[in-house]
């Protein structure tokens, strides 16, 4: 199946994987920092928001490589879409458009939604993909395999309920 | 910072080919109908664990010796896990991959960030109320403290 991006044929999941255990493993080795991404969120919060949530030592100081680290993957995205053949804002959603095919106004509505769970559930569970899925299961840390099955769990559910039932 | 910034870079670009983020390799792997997403979380986890595991008994890293904060249970791990996995399926998105899809030109992702820093705001104006109801740890930090990005506890 084809990236919506590149319209290409994506790398060797092996080959990502290890490109993703070497970025966590460097992390680590060279700046003894724990990889985590979705608390960038709360680092973007922390530039405005004042409550003691968001003054806590703990997230102010990891400020100096997160912040950092998620506009390098900004860039990341953009660097991609130029070496495929250029960098073109774009709508396409794949499936969505073929299946539910909601317009931009639809589309940024259901965007929104989904980020809302994303944001709010990432800080209650205490992390996402890559601070549980990643760096806490190769940690061997119980909690974070719970977690991990947790969100399997409400991803499975929810997209067997949108495309096998609500848009079959 | 630069090397944060070429750390996240490289990521930014694995995620963006890999298909982690992309809308219809997610939909695949919660369908059951595509591999890929399952073999590059296997293939990260049995790579990353023996890494780990040697960094940990090297004890050190280049920034002092090896600090890996433990993340403790609470049942917000779950509740919070399964709302997540909720937007993880709508957006087609995890945290990670929202900013990669951002970068990749993809407009509505933009809708997806501004979600995700609404609930995320929203999870830290209401702690004290969420904290109950989960049992959460109460916040370490004294309110409105100095932010002191120099000192860094337990380091060095």
């Amino acid at each position: 199946m084809p990236l919506i991006l590149t319209g290409l044929p994506p790398l060797h999941w092996a080959a990502a994987g290890a490109g993703i255990a070497a970025v966590t493993l460097l992390l680590l080795v060279l700046a003894n920092r724990r990889l985590g991404i979705s608390s960038g969120f709360e680092d973007v919060c922390s530039l405005i928001l004042r409550q003691a949530y968001f003054r806590r030592e703990s997230l102010l100081s990891a400020r100096e490589w997160r912040l950092p680290f998620v506009v390098g993957l900004v860039l990341g995205g953009a660097l991609s879409a130029i070496a495929a053949g250029g960098w073109t804002p774009t709508w396409d959603l794949g499936m969505f458009d073929a299946r539910i095919g909601f317009g931009p106004a639809g589309k940024l509505a259901w965007m929104f939604v989904g980020g809302l769970f994303i944001g709010f559930g990432t800080r209650l569970g205490g992390g996402c993909t890559s601070g549980h899925g990643i760096f806490g299961m190769s940690n061997l840390e119980w909690p974070s395999l719970v977690t991990t099955l947790s969100f399997m769990a409400g991803g499975f559910v929810t997209t067997q309920l949108v495309y096998r039932i609500v848009f079959a | 910072m630069l090397l944060y910034l070429l750390l996240g870079t490289s990521f930014g670009f694995i995620l963006s080919r890999s298909g982690a983020a992309d809308y219809d390799y997610i939909q695949g792997m919660f369908l059951l109908e595509e591999f890929q997403l399952y073999g590059i979380i296997a293939t990260a986890v049995a790579l990353t664990a023996p890494g780990l595991w040697l960094v940990k008994r090297a004890g050190r890293t280049w920034r002092g010796p090896v600090r890996i904060d433990p993340r403790p249970f609470n049942p917000g791990n779950v509740a919070g896990g399964l709302l997540f996995g909720v937007g993880w399926s709508i957006a087609g998105m995890c945290p990670g991959p929202i900013f990669v899809n951002v970068g990749e030109g993809k407009i509505y992702a933009l809708a997806a960030l501004a979600g995700a820093l609404v609930g995320a705001g929203a999870f830290g104006t209401l702690y004290h109320r969420v904290q109950r109801i989960f049992g959460l740890p109460p916040l370490a930090a004294p309110p409105l403290a100095a932010p002191s990005l120099a000192v860094r506890t337990g380091k060095g």
